[in-house]
């Protein structure tokens, strides 16, 4: 563990930075055109930027934010899979750079889902295969793979191949993978993405027993808002690389007022809907169309966060009617941690970089 | 962590060699269509020389070919070279192929963030690839025995055996250097195929070294293909003990050597690069 003010941490990050070079494609014939680019890179895409983490013991920590903002790098590093540009990475007191195998000891992760296991392998075969890696005794390996078969309801199946299970089966193999040498931190990167929404809470009741019960540390990455809010005991938000907020969840909604958020459910609404409605409120401080895909019955979004919208309703209802576009729903209040991070980076959490 | 670091290092890296064997295995017979090609394959193989044979000397004995091997028997000769060929060929596309798919599947991240020697997991791949080469060249040996009466006697085997092995080492090094490829470039076949190719002509494989030019005889001493072969069919076709061909066992050991730590220190470098690069998870 590390200490910082006689505070303990699991895990911690100290101006961690990564940086991915942009390669450029120029075809086969593209050596013809290097004089007239004579820089084989196009640029540097900055994943982590001094990215600075401190996860205390038994802690479910939330890490927050949209596509390519520097989440599955941050867990890839800690992880000892990427190497980091700059800045150092400590895991249960283990530097990941110089003592990799002890890191990668105290460690379970899933990362990548159910395409990660060996699909022509059972769930069994899986499980001792990477026991073995993780230099398990094969008694040991072996009353430890029954108990997480047993755990996770697996058993029944466990002789089975899993291409014939379902997506959820397969994440909890990869769940059980990840505990299987009973690491005291778990990295789990959008652990409940794609599952069906029964198979999603069981796994969000196994990953809350593990940190409450267990007093493992969880560092968890989400798209889902209310699973966040639901599990984690902090929540930190990152965008472009770096972390704009850590707080409770709690903490991190009190920072939008109730009655700040506006939120208007549209259909079809025209591209300029945003410039209109600010145009509307000049006081407020975010105005987000968040797009729906109405093909599949999901309403587009309006949010309006800051300034006084409550006030408004009126002018904005009858600004939509005036441009025909039809409302389904109008909420007051209650903000989410979407709203927050809304305010917070001017960016949605479902957009980014892919 | 109460599991980790439970038994003995060596245990513990035969553990991992031993699973390694068995995945793959449990892997590759998951897909039935292999057990046909094992058992018809090796049928096919040997029909176009037993016919370019009868078409060029008009049978399967030739008195020039008697003048510079020694033996007149075409068919062993070939037989020989083509089984030790194809351990050639699949030990170099089948370690390089084995990682990019562990990356294309996504399960290569797992097995580089788990605590053991990864060098243990690259000996178990190269031992599963030489198993379904075993199955094949034994197919193979088989064949020529029932069909072609070629003769065998058993007090051979444990010397080829032995010098089989010695060639295998030599490919894992090699085949380890595809493996860093493909973990940097997400491909090695078309290097694969090309090395062996280049094993194929400049190695004694379908004629003997004396066919050759005099630089690529020399360039031939190279490839520890080379070796084997001429070891192997002098202890199968001349009957020679190790004495008449201790030189080229010692070459064939000092090629070996070089070739697998050149592997072991090329995979490693380029697993740091490509973690350094980020490439390692792209597939």
């Amino acid at each position: 563990m590390v200490t910082d003010k006689e505070e303990v941490f699991s895990i911690q990050t100290i101006d961690l930075t990564k940086r991915f070079a942009k390669k450029k494609h120029r075809g086969i014939f593209g050596f013809l055109r290097r004089n007239q680019a004579n820089n084989k890179h196009n640029g540097v895409t900055v994943a982590l930027d001094k990215l600075n983490l401190s996860i205390r013991p038994g802690e479910l920590f939330g890490l927050l934010g949209p596509n390519g903002s520097g989440k599955t790098t941050t867990i890839k590093c800690l992880s000892t899979i990427l190497i980091p540009d700059e800045g150092t990475a400590i895991v249960n007191g283990f530097d990941t750079q110089k003592e990799t195998a002890m890191v990668r000891a105290s460690l379970g992760m899933v990362v990548g889902g159910e395409r990660t296991l060996y699909w022509k392998l059972t769930a069994r075969d899986n499980l001792t295969y990477f026991a073995s890696l993780y230099k398990m005794q094969r008694s040991h390996a072996k009353k430890r793979i029954e108990e997480l078969l047993e755990t996770l309801q697996l058993a029944d199946r466990a002789d089975e191949r899993l291409e014939d299970y379902s997506t959820g089966m397969r994440q909890k193999v990869a769940i059980a993978r990840a505990l299987l040498h009973d690491p005291p931190i778990l990295l789990l990167d959008e652990p409940t993405l794609g599952l069906d929404p029964g198979f999603a809470r069981q796994i969000r009741n196994q990953i809350k027993e593990l940190s409450e019960k267990q007093g493992k540390t969880v560092l968890l990455t989400t798209h889902y808002m209310d699973e966040a809010d639901q599990l984690c005991d902090r929540v930190a938000f990152i965008n472009n690389g770096k972390i704009v907020a850590v707080d409770t969840p709690n903490r991190l909604k009190a920072r939008v007022k109730e009655k700040e958020v506006v939120e208007i459910t549209v259909y079809s609404p025209p591209a300029d809907i945003e410039q209109y409605i600010r145009f509307l409120l000049p006081d407020a401080e975010v105005v987000k169309l968040i797009p729906g895909d109405e093909d599949e019955g999901d309403a587009s979004r309006i949010k309006i966060i800051g300034g006084t919208p409550e006030q408004h309703i009126g002018t904005i209802i009858d600004a939509l009617r005036q441009k025909k576009i039809r409302i389904g729903n109008l909420n007051v209040g209650v903000p989410t941690l979407e709203d927050v991070f809304i305010k917070l980076t001017g960016t949605k959490l479902t957009e980014g970089k892919t | 962590m109460e599991g980790a670091y439970q038994q003995s290092v060596l245990r513990s890296n035969l553990s991992v060699v031993w699973n390694e064997i068995v995945k793959n295995n449990k892997t590759l017979l998951a897909y039935p269509a292999i057990l046909i090609f094992w058992a018809v394959f090796p049928i096919f193989w040997f029909i176009p020389f037993i016919l370019q044979g009868e078409a060029l000397v008009g049978g399967l004995q030739s008195a020039n070919f008697a003048q510079i091997t020694g033996s007149g028997e075409y068919i062993p000769f070939i037989v020989i070279g083509a089984v030790l060929n194809s351990y050639v060929n699949t030990l170099l596309y089948g370690m390089g192929e084995n990682i990019r798919r562990e990356a294309y599947q996504g399960t290569l991240d797992y097995v580089l963030a788990a605590p053991c020697n990864k060098a243990y997991v690259l000996i178990g791949k190269a031992i599963s690839e030489s198993v379904s080469s075993t199955i094949f060249a034994a197919s193979q040996l088989t064949i020529s025995v029932l069909l072609f009466g070629m003769n065998i006697t058993l007090g051979v085997m444990l010397p080829v055996f032995f010098i089989t092995v010695l060639l295998m080492l030599g490919l894992y090094g090699m085949s380890l250097m595809l493996a860093a490829f493909s973990l940097m470039y997400k491909q090695s076949y078309d290097l694969s195929q090309t090395i062996g190719y280049v094993f194929y002509i400049f190695a004694p494989v379908r004629y003997p070294t004396e066919s050759l030019p005099g630089w690529a005889q020399i360039f031939g001493k190279l490839i520890p293909l080379t070796y084997a072969l001429i070891i192997i069919r002098s202890f199968m076709l001349l009957g020679t003990d190790f004495s008449a061909v201790y030189t080229e066992v010692i070459a064939l050991i000092i090629i070996d050597a070089i070739l697998l730590l050149a592997g072991f220190y090329i995979f490693s470098w380029m697993e740091e690069k490509t973690k350094k690069s980020g490439t390692i998870s792209h597939h």
